[in-house]
């Protein structure tokens, strides 16, 4: 029996199947949408992101979001972004390539920094903006910004040290290793050179043609003394080129040994600053006080764009290359899902423009506001233009509150640009704790700025606030007994009614340097300076001795090895030099005065 | 549950007397795309039409659905190394891919997810093979305890069902 290949029965259940989807899309499609947009939002930001509804507009390729809040990934209590409703007007045709084009995207009373109702979950997993909040967080750990300490003097314990929590030792040890390798390495090629024997030959040739004639040698005899010179010159020469590489040797073992003592030097420094940590000796120095009061507010703000930066260089890369991400979330293994851009073709993810712009008609947040973004794309390389964003509100004639915020994200060449300034006048800014000590700072109303430029894995930024109405008051929920370093600090504090700071972040992203700056620093460390720079001074002298009581024992032998080794080395070398020289000398004249009798037939050496 | 009793009546009746072994395999062929790639993809959609379409056994096509999903799970692994070998590891596929990425249609088959291409070309290089075992399988079945089986009382008690009617519509011709 032949067997058909196509049962046309099955039509109709392929039919009904379709229809089934089709309803089911209909049905449940934009709560699919929903559901996946919160899901893949949510892992591309490392921050929860809800979206309370969803409508897809497929006769108008629109879409309607209701409700969109997005956590700050810093405070699970606080939302970034709150909207009440977004449209996206999206281009039909790459929808077919399944690439998202949003030709115009506006927004409807937009929110910033709104309290959440339910904190934040925390975004888990291994997706790569968790993984950058993770490693932020360590990365703010590099930051040394020391508490303000201001333990009582007479408190200060008695501090027993272990030598191996002091890097002078391990540096010391180090050093006498370096001295010992060094050492050997000289000897090793002083012994090479055999500067007696040279010297010893070429004197008993001088000396046997002491006084000796070309008459009395004869020419055959002339001939063979002029050639025994020559050689002998030679070896001296050869000889003499050893001594200048071991010259070059010394030269660099005793640089070597030289830096290796300042490394001992610097971590005897290191130690000294360990030590004053452990008997919490409060710092008079200016940027030292600025970095501890501000250091933490400046990194909070400083991590914040770090973070944003690092989002947009991984998920707005430059060039055209394959881009790998994470799967979709299934029960089964996600994968990875790869992107193949291609020139003259839709990127898989482009806003083209996005604006709104709204007034509010009274409060402290009166004014009209514009907000503007461009270009944002998953794929710069193929727009060639910048993505772009400025939000600004301005209220000419008037005293409100002027907010100027301009960022360009440059991913378009090889090396990534971004940039972002943020200008914001009479503006109420937000209060923050002054760490280790139980006052809060109440900036009041004032003027905020902030730089910050990323190009490539190079930082710099600037963070700036001022205002002419701060308040000091004591925290109520840390409220303790204050000391009387304390008491005086406040007094310093409520003597102030400016506040100005400055912090800047310079150099590689990994390492960079911070410097905070405010004029805080001078009042405060002149006031304790006054009140305790002589017991301070006092526990600075027992730290040093402390640590010079320990490592002492260990440097001090290893210093007066390398100052040997240095002052043997460098003795010598120019003795050598010396000795060769003049039995080079010595050679030259008997060889002269042997070939004056030859009448030229012989060269001179080193003569044209 | 009534889904389940469908189903078991269609794997049950597919062994004996619904349609040739090579029916049977083709469709344990064409059912075991649906275990071993993940389900929720486009080319899923095209394989159950040809299932409904084929004259090829439906039950056949369940029972490699069924028998073929816990494998898909354990290969999982398998199947990411060789879409990442094919999609990231090969230069000379990538004007393949990028091709394919930027067609219309293309990108929705999820071809660009290391699982699902990888589990899908697996698929593609085991389905004729599957197809050989399942039908030398079938016919082995039938010639020695198939008709045991067809006398049990369990077998009877599925087949008198009446829910079986339903599988009756796509039963081989």
């Amino acid at each position: 029996m032949r067997v058909r290949l196509v049962r046309w029965s099955g039509l109709l259940p392929l039919l009904g199947f379709f229809v089934l989807l089709g309803i089911g899309w209909l049905l449940f499609g934009d709560f699919i949408v929903e559901q996946t947009s919160e899901e893949a939002s949510t892992e591309l930001l490392g921050t929860q992101v809800d979206v309370a509804s969803l409508h897809i507009r497929e006769t108008q390729s629109a879409v309607d979001i209701g409700g969109l809040e997005i956590a700050d990934p810093f405070n699970p209590m606080r939302n970034l972004i709150e909207a009440r409703g977004i449209r996206l007007a999206l281009e039909p045709e790459p929808l077919l390539e399944k690439k998202l084009v949003i030709r115009h995207l506006s927004l409807d009373d937009l929110r910033f920094g709104t309290a959440r109702r339910k904190a934040a979950r925390p975004v888990k997993g291994g997706g790569f903006a968790p993984q950058t909040l993770r490693a932020l967080n360590e990365w703010r750990e590099q930051f040394d910004v020391p508490l303000l300490s201001l333990t009582p003097i007479d408190t200060i314990k008695a501090i027993v040290l272990d030598p191996s929590q002091l890097s002078t030792v391990s540096a010391a040890e180090a050093l006498r290793t370096r001295a010992d390798s060094t050492k050997q390495a000289l000897e090793t090629q002083w012994a090479a050179i055999d500067i007696t024997g040279v010297v010893d030959s070429a004197n008993a040739i001088a000396k046997r043609l002491e006084g000796v004639t070309t008459t009395q040698l004869g020419l055959d005899g002339t001939r063979r003394a002029v050639a025994d010179v020559q050689r002998a010159i030679a070896l001296v020469d050869g000889t003499e080129k050893q001594v200048k590489g071991l010259a070059d040797g010394v030269q660099r073992g005793v640089s070597g040994l030289a830096a290796g003592v300042a490394s001992v030097n610097e971590a005897r420094q290191r130690d000294y600053a360990f030590v004053r940590g452990l008997m919490k000796l409060p710092s008079l120095e200016g940027p030292a006080i600025g970095g501890a009061l501000f250091g933490q507010v400046s990194i909070d703000r400083f991590q914040r764009a770090v973070y944003w930066a690092e989002l947009a260089q991984k998920y707005l890369p430059p060039g055209l290359k394959p881009q790998s991400q994470s799967g979709p979330k299934r029960l089964r293994m996600d994968g990875t899902t790869v992107r193949f851009p291609l020139e003259k073709h839709w990127p898989p993810f482009l806003l083209q423009a996005g604006d709104l712009s709204f007034s509010l008609a009274s409060g402290v947040a009166k004014g009209s506001y514009a907000l503007e973004v461009r270009n944002v794309t998953t794929t710069p390389a193929l727009l060639g233009r910048p993505t772009t964003f400025t939000a600004s509100r301005s209220a000419p004639g008037t005293s409100l509150p002027l907010i100027d915020v301009r960022g360009l994200l440059d991913h378009t060449r090889a090396t990534p640009r971004d940039q972002v300034r943020a200008a914001l006048a009479r503006v109420p800014l937000p209060a923050f704790d002054l760490p280790g000590l139980p006052f809060r700072v109440e900036p009041g109303q004032g003027s905020m700025r902030f730089d910050f430029t990323l190009v490539g894995r190079d930082v710099d930024a600037r963070w700036n606030i001022r205002s002419t109405e701060v308040h000091w008051p004591v925290d109520s929920s840390r409220a303790r007994t204050l000391t009387d370093m304390e008491s005086l600090v406040g007094r310093v504090l409520e003597g102030l009614g400016t506040l100005e700071v400055e912090a800047r972040l310079i150099g590689p992203l990994a390492h960079p340097r911070l410097s905070v700056r405010s004029n805080l620093d001078d009042a405060v460390a002149a006031r304790l300076r006054s009140l305790l720079g002589e017991a301070v001074a006092a526990g600075e002298r027992m730290a040093r001795a402390k640590v010079d009581s320990v490592v002492n024992a260990q440097v001090q032998p290893v210093l007066a090895q390398v100052g040997t080794i240095t002052a043997e080395a460098e003795r010598r070398v120019p003795a050598a030099q010396g000795q060769l020289d003049q039995v080079k000398a010595l050679l030259e004249d008997r060889l002269k005065t042997l070939t004056v009798g030859l009448g030229g037939q012989f060269k001179l050496p080193g003569l044209p | 549950m009534l889904a389940l009793l469908k189903l078991l009546q269609a794997l049950v009746k597919a062994l004996h007397s619904e349609g040739t072994p090579g029916q049977v395999a083709a469709g344990m062929a064409l059912g075991a795309a649906l275990g071993l790639t993940p389900l929720i993809n486009v080319h899923n959609v095209l394989i159950f039409a040809l299932i409904l379409v084929l004259n090829v056994s439906f039950g056949g096509a369940m029972l490699g659905w069924l028998f073929f999903t816990p494998f898909g799970f354990m290969l999982d692994p398998l199947f990411d190394v060789i879409g990442r070998k094919l999609l990231l590891e090969s230069p000379s596929l990538t004007p393949l891919w990028t091709a394919w990425y930027n067609t219309p249609g293309a990108p929705y088959t999820n071809f660009n997810n290391t699982v699902v291409l990888g589990s899908f070309v697996s698929w593609m290089l085991l389905a004729l093979p599957i197809f050989i075992l399942a039908r030398i399988g079938v016919t082995r079945y039938r010639e020695t305890i198939g008709e045991r089986v067809r006398q049990s009382k369990f077998y009877k008690a599925i087949t008198a069902s009446k829910a079986y009617n339903m599988y009756r519509l796509f039963r081989p011709e």
